[in-house]
């Protein structure tokens, strides 16, 4: 298993379960940049109702949060999504950083699977970290995404050549920052 | 106050709703909406953004058909209200909807007895501001979150239905932007005055040790 960590300039990258409600804030602040800001998602479908039965994973740049994912749990598996770092903070890994938080998280708990949903464009980048489509023959879902599973633990990791290192919230923006990385 | 008004584009003619965020989901709302356009748009840092006044402040959030699509935060000092963290979502830009929460935001001031609005402008605004009758305070430019600013104010016409020492008290009570409805604590007059907590009981004797 990789250790994987972040850092930005020198300064490392770290994570942290929300514990308090200026922490969840934090969270929702991040997403609602990134989702609302960036993506013109609208309010009610960023955030639907299950951000108070879920655990929030927020990532910080000293105090500065930069990066959050939402993690669902359910008896056969737990659910990674809402997953965003904000622009400026792209291409440093900590989107990476938040997923290994979530599997050690899930690993803590006795938890055997990690599910999430993803852009097709965004597949290889994940068969890289080691998910699996549930269902290779399974088309897309009504909001465009295909659904992944990844085991807590021993996951096979794929040497892919073609498999990109990032994956991107938007194409253009994502690209820009890349380079400055 | 509550207001709900048609706007006007020919082409779509959202309903804009404007009111205080008077609970935690619509405070939400407000901070959202805050992180979307300054974080999300402007690049401002977290604590810059949620600078440690939004729990001495009025929230004002405005929906577009049911959706949060903008918002307000207003501070009240002695002599004036000031407007601040006012933001639009992008995808409802170009409605004129700023227009509606600001005169929104003059009218409350006012009925709470308020005759001057202040502002800390984005230089980049002031065109826009000036329409509604906003003038600088004086020529000084200040920086701050990566911006120019301008200090801008304007007089509100004074309210005769003001919230002043004279107003009955029970008006003083009721939410603040429903001033003209009876409000929840009117209506619990009506189970009367039985005042009922616990019975003055005599201090324990203390006993040292």
């Amino acid at each position: 298993m990789t250790t994987i960590s972040a850092s930005i300039d020198g300064e490392p990258v770290i994570t942290r379960t929300a514990m308090k409600m200026e922490d969840s804030l934090q969270a929702f602040a991040v997403r609602a940049a990134c989702f609302i800001g960036e993506l013109d998602v609208p309010y009610t479908e960023e955030f639907d109702g299950h951000d108070f039965g879920a655990t929030h994973i927020v990532a910080y740049l000293g105090e500065e949060p930069v990066g959050t994912v939402r993690m669902r749990w359910f008896q056969s598996f737990a659910m990674p999504e809402r997953l965003c770092v904000i622009q400026r903070f792209r291409g440093h890994e900590v989107g990476r950083l938040l997923i290994e938080r979530c599997r050690t998280l899930a690993e803590s708990r006795g938890c055997n699977m990690l599910y999430v949903h993803v852009l097709p464009r965004d597949k290889v980048y994940w068969e890289k970290q080691g998910w699996r489509c549930l269902d290779p023959d399974a088309p897309p879902a009504l909001n465009g995404t295909i659904a992944l599973v990844r085991p807590v633990k021993d996951a096979e990791v794929v040497q892919t050549e073609q498999a990109p290192e990032v994956v991107m919230l938007r194409q253009d923006t994502a690209t820009a920052n890349l380079r400055r990385a | 106050m509550t207001t709900t008004t048609t706007m006007a584009p020919p082409a779509l003619t959202p309903v804009v709703t404007i009111k205080i965020a008077s609970t935690s989901d619509e405070m939400l709302q407000c901070y959202a909406l805050r992180a979307a356009v300054f974080m999300g748009e402007q690049a401002c840092p977290y604590d810059e953004e949620f600078d440690g006044n939004d729990y001495t402040a009025t929230h004002v959030i405005m929906y577009v058909d049911g959706e949060p699509a903008g918002s307000m935060r207003l501070r009240w000092f002695q002599s004036f209200c000031k407007f601040e963290r006012c933001v639009v979502l992008r995808r409802y830009r170009g409605l004129g909807i700023h227009h509606a929460i600001n005169a929104w935001c003059k009218d409350f001031a006012r009925r709470k007895g308020y005759t001057k609005a202040y502002i800390h402008l984005q230089k980049r605004h002031m065109p826009m501001m000036e329409k509604e009758g906003f003038r600088r305070v004086d020529d000084t430019v200040f920086k701050f979150s990566d911006h120019e600013y301008y200090a801008i104010y304007c007089d509100l016409l004074p309210s005769p239905d003001a919230i002043t020492l004279d107003s009955a008290p029970m008006v003083v009570n009721r939410p603040e932007d429903r001033l003209d409805e009876e409000g929840i604590l009117e209506l619990s007059a009506e189970r009367g005055a039985s005042n009922p907590h616990a019975p003055h009981a005599p201090r324990a004797e203390r006993h040292a040790n």
